[in-house]
């Protein structure tokens, strides 16, 4: 048998090794003549290695490399006729850089996720613990998360007691066999990171016969509905055979909404998600909730185009956000006033577009059945 | 008279005697069970070679078989034994085996905490030992067969084997051996019920 020395040696990218291979109590009465080594299984050139003394082959190894694997790199000492007479381990890699951009959030009060990005790509050819702390600002001991890897290799979840109102200092700690080191410090109330769940029960459904509108019901997130918050939602849809989604941003604390400007014909997928900013107060912007689950339907079938939108536009009797509507809601704003037009509304409006449509194909039926070239006379409503 | 290797059969008796269809059953169930293993057990090992790094895994790789504490190879004469006799060689093995897994799980979760893959195998190898062990016993006491007085802890052994070999190399070495062990043994009782199992369908 034989002792390898140093054991399992810690060493930086690009150091040198010096390391013994003694023979001791063998009974062919091997020496360290027929000695060779062996590094992770290459045999290594002659001129590495010499001969301290008759039991004792000395190996002296330069501008070392990084680990090829996370157990440590096998140098072997081997006998004339290639048996294994002793091995050890080299750790060959870098310390630890200062992890940074830590990231938290918190869903629905309830607990906290914190991601962060290792230092140096997280590239140290040695394994590198990394280690989530937490503490009060002002009082209290630290704390370390136990759950990792939870949203991706750099990622800790801390899953309850949890204080809210009194901010928390978070920081990442990166420890291997050559050193360690600190992220800076984020401070955070919980407070001010909340997300939520996708809102529920998102029902998409026609608006009558117009073909160029949807219209999108969902239902608040239930886990927040007890506290007072002023909840932003974001619409996104898309064409069934698009990968382009369009987004409409400016539905505030509402739970409805119609959009316009669609094609006819069409199916659409429509997702909803949630911001639920302002939460007992707080100023921050609150975080983005998932997308909901993709819920589709169909315009009505038109051989009009139909023109171009996004906007999310009111149900009946509801204020305009497009701008052909809002100058019609002047419109009647005006009439009602100077015309004592009193019926007028967005509702006997929608009514009016539908029997255009409906018209409109039934004129086009009728030229269908025309010898081409010749027109068909224009009907007007009946009366 | 003549004692047919592998024969459950008194050969002073009457050689119309059949296995019981329960102890049948059993002995198939068992069989299957060892045949599942031992594939599980050559994966556990390509699994381990890949982690230890060149030269585990490479052709030809032989390092000194150390002996492990509590623990030896199937003997050469082992396929020359009576049937219970080998059975109950096989079910002390894979008692002992366990022990020796979770050493080599905890040795792994420190040399390889990224591999979650290899250290799951091996938690579920020494369950699964325990099971074709306790197998293998019930199989012995539906035969009517005695197990064997007192073993060696098995606890201790293992120990033993934690404490020897002290460096990374050696843990690897040993973690080796333990692998190996394992798929000697589940496919030796693989071999040993295989010979039980009568001929014909289940």
């Amino acid at each position: 048998t034989a002792v390898i020395s140093p054991q399992d040696p810690t060493l930086l990218i690009g150091s040198s090794l010096q390391a013994t291979c003694s023979v001791h109590g063998d009974p062919s009465g091997a020496t360290a003549e027929g000695l060779y080594w062996t590094l992770n299984g290459r045999r290594l050139a002659p001129e590495l290695s010499r001969v301290l003394n008759a039991s004792t082959l000395a190996l002296a190894l330069a501008n070392l490399n990084g680990s090829r694997q996370q157990s440590g790199d096998n140098l072997v000492c081997h006998a004339r006729d290639g048996s294994i007479l002793a091995g050890s381990c080299l750790y060959v890699g870098l310390p630890p850089e200062k992890p940074f951009n830590i990231s938290c959030w918190s869903k629905n009060m309830k607990d906290l996720t914190c991601r962060w990005t290792p230092g140096a790509q997280g590239e140290t050819f040695l394994h590198t613990n990394y280690s989530l702390k937490y503490k009060l600002r002002w009082y209290g001991q630290d704390n370390t998360c136990e759950e990792y890897h939870t949203v991706g290799p750099h990622s800790c979840h801390i899953p309850k007691d949890l204080a809210l109102f009194t901010p928390y200092e978070i920081w990442v700690e990166a420890t291997n066999r050559l050193g360690s080191a600190r992220s800076d410090v984020l401070t955070l109330d919980i407070l001010d990171v909340v997300t939520t769940d996708p809102p529920p029960d998102v029902h998409v459904s026609r608006v009558g016969g117009l073909e160029d509108q949807l219209s999108v019901r969902w239902v608040s997130p239930p886990a927040l509905k007890d506290f007072l918050f002023q909840a932003k939602y974001q619409i996104r849809y898309r064409v069934e055979d698009s990968v382009d989604w369009k987004v409409v941003d400016d539905v505030s604390n509402q739970t409805s909404c119609r959009l316009a400007g669609l094609k006819p014909g069409t199916v659409y997928f429509v997702q909803v998600r949630c911001n639920p900013f302002g939460i007992y107060g707080s100023k921050k912007a609150g975080i983005w909730s998932e997308w909901s689950h993709p819920t589709a339907a169909s315009t009505p079938r038109s051989e009009r185009p139909g023109p171009g939108g996004g906007a999310c536009e009111p149900r009946g009797g509801e204020p305009s956000s497009g701008p052909v509507r809002r100058e019609l809601k002047q419109f009647l704003g005006w009439l009602k006033k100077h015309a004592y037009c009193s019926n007028l509304s967005f509702r006997l409006y929608d009514q009016w577009r539908a029997w255009m449509q409906k018209s409109h194909k039934t004129r086009n039926q009728d030229e269908g059945i025309l010898p081409s070239g010749r027109r068909g006379t224009t009907r007007g409503p009946a009366r | 008279m003549s004692r047919r290797e592998g024969s459950l059969e008194d050969p002073q008796a009457d050689s119309s005697v059949s296995l019981l269809p329960h102890l049948e059953a059993k002995i198939r169930q068992t069989h299957s069970f060892a045949r599942l293993l031992t594939k599980y057990a050559e994966q556990l090992l390509q699994e381990y070679v890949q982690h230890q790094g060149d030269p585990f895994g490479l052709p030809g790789f032989s390092p000194p078989r150390l002996p492990v504490a509590g623990l030896s190879a199937p003997a050469p004469g082992h396929a020359g034994l009576p049937a219970p006799e080998r059975l109950r060689l096989d079910a002390a093995a894979l008692t002992a085996l366990p022990p020796l897994l979770e050493v080599v799980r905890r040795h792994q979760a420190e040399l390889n905490p990224r591999a979650p893959r290899l250290l799951r195998r091996l938690e579920d190898a020494a369950r699964q030992a325990r099971a074709l062990g306790a197998a293998v016993e019930a199989v012995l006491a539906a035969l009517g067969t005695e197990t064997r007085g007192p073993r060696p802890e098995p606890a201790a052994a293992a120990a033993a084997a934690a404490a020897t070999g002290a460096g990374v190399f050696p843990a690897k070495v040993l973690g080796l051996r333990v692998c190996g062990l394992y798929r000697e043994w589940v496919s030796r009782t693989e071999g040993d019920l295989g010979q039980l199992v009568p001929s014909g369908p289940a």
